[in-house]
């Protein structure tokens, strides 16, 4: 397992399977809380408090380039005087998680360089070019792809920590905060883990001076405030007396595609079937794995899970060929 | 695919499989996974593309202590060092 640190943890997470091109909305959410775990990188490492560390932050440090190249694209905006040298933690990540677009671009080249030139982050052909109207039209999207055994480590670990009885490492009290805000929660927890995870973050908050800090704190601004919103919206209009479900426990900022894939034969078996949907993914350079075979396959494409539903478009012609359904969790 | 063996079976074994040894313990097979690639729980595999085997009473007592040892509060890592110190 590469040594990795809490804010290249989380881009491991919160990058994968985004455009990589592209500032989306989802993605937009994702770099405010990578730029709010390199406030908590620090503040873990002790580095927020004292004043010589943070400046320090600010010169370049011969040895230890891929470290401060992140950071110091996210603190270099925010601590441009002596006055913001002894600030609270949330000071911090409020400042941090309101940067302006152009910083949050570069912070992005910047982590997200670090981590493929350790091979960890990899640019490929977004899933949605494999969609008959996108693979027809040579139209092409890039998305980041998470090396898959490092992502299973960083996911697995997590839910070991976090699910399992007993306390959870400071680095996970982070990490589910940092889920939270993101939207990611659902890439990693399935509806009736999310329970449980919501019962250990009331007892985190109860009992974690860390996360006693950081839970209240909420990441909101402009757009992805308002596609919040309109989920917590979503959340108290389907509510009833007997609840309002887990499914809307947390907002989830969808990063999976429903991707419509056409077979070369009209009624074709499950076999053969599967067989044309694997040649087109990996024809784009997804790496897939068949995880259930049948009239409805499971395929882990890259580090997400699809349901391969038999499916046809009609035009002047039908054409059939399977709809890939995203499956939460991994 | 094979039958569920009955838990009267499972008891009287020597060896069990990961999906058994969630159901003697209670710890999530996610997490036994993870434990068991993080080199925390000694398995026996014949072949690469065979079922990994645990030694049935070793590797629970085993994953009880590692209950135990999160619960009193040290993270995984320090877990994984006091295990690897011991053998």
């Amino acid at each position: 397992m590469a040594d990795l640190k809490l804010a290249e943890s989380f881009a491991l997470i919160a990058l994968n399977a985004q455009r990589s091109l592209e500032l989306t909305i989802a993605k937009k959410a994702a770099l405010r809380c990578m730029a709010a775990a390199v406030i908590l990188e620090l503040h873990l490492e002790g580095e927020l408090r004292h004043p010589e560390a943070q400046r320090s932050l600010k010169q370049d440090r011969a040895g230890e380039p891929q470290d401060w190249t992140y950071r110091k694209a996210v603190i270099d905006p925010l601590a441009n005087g002596k006055r913001e040298l002894n600030r609270e933690l949330l000071w911090w990540l409020h400042r941090a998680s309101r940067l302006s677009k152009r910083k949050l671009v570069r912070f992005e080249r910047s982590i997200a360089d670090s981590l493929k030139e350790r091979g960890l982050l990899e640019e490929i052909p977004h899933l949605l070019g494999c969609d008959l109207y996108f693979h027809s039209a040579d139209v092409a999207i890039k998305e980041y792809r998470s090396d898959l055994e490092e992502y299973a480590k960083i996911t697995e670990y997590l839910r070991a920590d976090v699910l399992e009885d007993g306390r959870a490492a400071e680095q996970s009290v982070c990490l589910l905060w940092l889920l939270r805000e993101s939207g990611c929660m659902h890439d990693l927890f399935s509806r009736n883990e999310l329970e449980q995870v919501t019962a250990k973050m009331v007892n985190l908050m109860q009992s974690d001076p860390l996360a006693k800090v950081l839970y209240p704190f909420r990441i909101r601004r402009g757009l992805e405030t308002a596609a919040k919103q309109l989920l917590q919206f979503k959340k108290h209009a389907v509510a009833t007396q007997a609840g309002s479900g887990v499914n809307f426990l947390f907002p989830v900022l969808e990063r999976s595609q429903a991707v419509f894939i056409d077979t070369e034969a009209m009624l074709s078996g499950p076999g053969t079937r599967l067989q044309d949907v694997l040649a087109r993914l990996e024809s784009k350079g997804h790496r897939v794995q068949v995880l259930r075979a049948g009239q409805v396959p499971l395929l882990k494409i890259d580090n997400l899970v699809y349901e391969a539903i038999p499916h046809a478009v009609y035009g002047r012609v039908p054409i059939h060929g399977v709809r890939l359904l995203p499956k939460h969790p991994v | 695919m094979s039958r569920q063996r009955s838990m009267e079976a499972i008891l009287a074994s020597e060896y069990v499989s990961i999906g058994e040894l969630t159901r003697l313990t209670g710890a999530r097979y996610s997490t036994l996974k993870f434990y068991t690639e993080e080199g925390m729980l000694p398995f026996e595999q014949a072949e690469e593309n065979l079922t990994r085997r645990y030694l049935r009473e070793s590797t629970v007592e085993l994953i009880f202590r590692i209950k135990r040892m999160k619960t009193d509060g040290l993270s995984i890592p320090q877990i994984k060092a006091a295990l690897k110190e011991e053998r």
